[in-house]
């Protein structure tokens, strides 16, 4: 169980990580969604007991990040970003370590255990530093699992490993979840919508959704929002739409036109298509919105830079360009 | 504790399997050899038998050795990143960083240890003072413990080896000349408490003078013990920012 209240983290004037709170369940993959920068690896380190919150707590199967860090690190399997690990070492001899470490009473099954689970017993006894990514990272989530800690967080572990490699990760870490609480951080949507029961969506420090992958499609697609995307002039298409009949209103985003219907149960479509092909422009393309995590999460970040460069949007579509 | 020896072990096995410090450990060695061999042919004829004179080398060549030793100790896991794997275990940062501390400790007392063969051969050709052997060599090992908790410093401070070997070095050379200052600031008109005073911070006023003569006395051993103490404390000290601006 992870509860995140109100977390903040500054560096200076920066603000990493911007009052976000969500929580993380037992039996249940999380999954911490953002691009590159947002603030995953931050709150995941303040989670962890590497740096401590600037402001708002967090709990961790029960205990506060801060007050109780040590506490915290004993429930809590970690594996970082980069999976750094002592190249001189064997699996083997790196678990047993860390088991030592941490004081686990059965040292040896503990570390049998965690090297089956990720099935690189046969490759226990090579030197790391022999070992391809796609083992390193299995010794990483060995390492993490050693102690069959309540929570496990995984900070993007299906980084540089080939698809193979991934799709085995994946099964592992939907896996775990079973009988662990573990938030996996991922830019990649598509995996989080194959390996979460739940998502939160991270974008400059800020929480922008959360919920299950299945609620935030449906979340968006109420409505019944409509993507239109025309070879012609942007602002002229966007008055016929607007102007067209069942669509309430319609706004330039996500490279096209987004329309709302009046009513949820009505379907514009067919509308628009005529008022489009009535202006004399060509349309591209005309469908539900928020069809994947992919779409949720352009459309989410998007708005966001919508919201700020209201001023400088632009006059025509990029399609139209090729018009 | 036990979180303390499990660094250490490791730490201990790491030394020994690595090429650098079989290097170290062969530079040295070598190195204080030919002294020997060279010292001993003339103190056949010329002057008794001194078990001091290795351990007394020994606390020179420091200003080279420990930087060597102790340059990779955080600066490597903090470059590699597996010190974040280190702070996030259920272990106080000085707890790992006393283990690694002692292990490299440890590793230069087996060398100090390997050294004692020449007070063996020593006593094969005369009588040497045994008072004065113990508390050399004793002193060698505390002097030893204090210069590489010193350079654990700058292991801290940089990931960059090289530069946490030079620091190192620079810092230790400041320390063993502190008396050649001191004499200089001596002869300034009203300074001679100050020149006491930078005396006593060097290392070689609690060394050369008192225990490599055989003399233990208390404010020695308290002042190396306060060495090694403090620097710890500075390292786990700069260690714990990494908390605050990693």
């Amino acid at each position: 169980m992870i509860e995140v209240r109100n977390l903040t983290k500054r560096y200076g004037g920066f603000t990493a990580v911007d009052n976000i709170s969500f929580e993380a369940h037992p039996g249940q993959v999380t999954g911490f969604l953002g691009p590159n920068g947002a603030g995953k690896t931050t709150t995941m380190r303040m989670l962890t007991g590497f740096m401590p919150p600037t402001s708002g707590t967090a709990l961790v199967a029960g205990f506060d990040v801060f007050e109780q860090s040590m506490e915290v690190r004993r429930h809590i399997g970690y594996l970082l970003e980069n999976v750094p690990l002592y190249r001189d070492m064997t699996p083997r001899g790196y678990l047993n370590y860390l088991a030592e470490i941490r004081g686990l009473p059965n040292r040896r099954q503990a570390v049998d255990a965690a090297l089956e689970r990720v099935g690189m017993s046969d490759r226990a006894g090579s030197q790391i530093r022999y070992l391809s990514k796609g083992m390193r990272q299995r010794v990483g989530v060995a390492q993490a699992i050693l102690h069959n800690p309540d929570v496990l967080i995984l900070d993007e572990p299906t980084i540089g490993l080939d698809p193979r490699q991934v799709l085995e990760l994946r099964a592992l870490v939907r896996d775990l979840g079973r009988d662990h609480t573990v938030l996996f951080s991922t830019h990649i949507l598509s995996e989080a919508e194959q390996v979460c029961d739940n998502v939160v969506i991270i974008n400059n420090g800020q929480i922008v959704a959360q919920g299950s992958p299945t609620h935030l499609r449906a979340e968006l697609e109420r409505g019944g929002r409509v993507l239109v995307r025309v070879a012609g002039p942007a602002e002229a298409a966007l008055a016929a739409v607007q102007a067209a009949p069942n669509v309430a209103s319609a706004e330039l985003a996500l490279d096209g036109i987004v329309a709302t219907p009046t009513s949820p149960e009505i379907d514009p479509r067919p509308d628009i298509a005529r008022v489009i092909v009535q202006g004399g422009w060509n349309l591209v393309e005309l469908r539900p919105l928020a069809i994947n995590l992919e779409e949720i999460f352009l459309e989410l970040t998007r708005q966001e830079e919508l919201e700020t460069a209201t001023p400088e949007a632009p006059d025509t579509l990029p399609e139209s360009e090729a018009a | 504790m036990s979180r303390v020896f499990a660094v250490f072990k490791r730490e201990l096995v790491h030394y020994f399997r690595s090429p650098i410090a079989y290097g170290i450990a062969f530079a040295l060695l070598f190195f204080l050899g030919v002294l020997f061999n060279a010292y001993i042919t003339q103190a056949v004829s010329q002057y008794p038998a001194d078990s001091t004179y290795i351990p007394g080398l020994m606390t020179f060549l420091l200003f080279l050795v420990a930087p060597l030793l102790t340059m990779r100790l955080l600066a490597e896991e903090n470059r590699e990143g597996t010190l974040e794997v280190l702070m996030t275990l259920p272990m106080r940062d000085w707890e790992f960083i006393t283990g690694k501390f002692l292990a490299c400790w440890g590793f230069y007392t087996v060398l100090l240890g390997v050294t004692l063969i020449y007070h063996v051969i020593l006593t094969d050709i005369g009588i040497p003072d045994l008072g004065a052997a113990f508390g050399a060599y004793l002193g060698a090992w505390l002097y030893g413990g204090a210069v590489l908790a010193i350079t654990t410093i700058w292991s801290a401070i940089t990931e960059d080896q090289i530069v946490a070997a030079f620091l190192g070095a620079a810092t230790v050379l400041v320390l063993y000349l502190a008396e050649i200052a001191a004499v200089w600031v001596a002869t300034q008109p009203g300074m001679s408490g100050a020149a006491d005073f930078i005396r006593e911070l060097g290392l070689q006023a609690h060394y050369n003078a008192t225990l490599a003569q055989g003399i233990v006395r208390a404010e020695d051993v308290v002042y190396f013990i306060f060495l090694m103490v403090g620097a710890l404390f500075v390292t786990t000290r700069i260690v714990e920012t990494r908390r605050w601006r990693s």
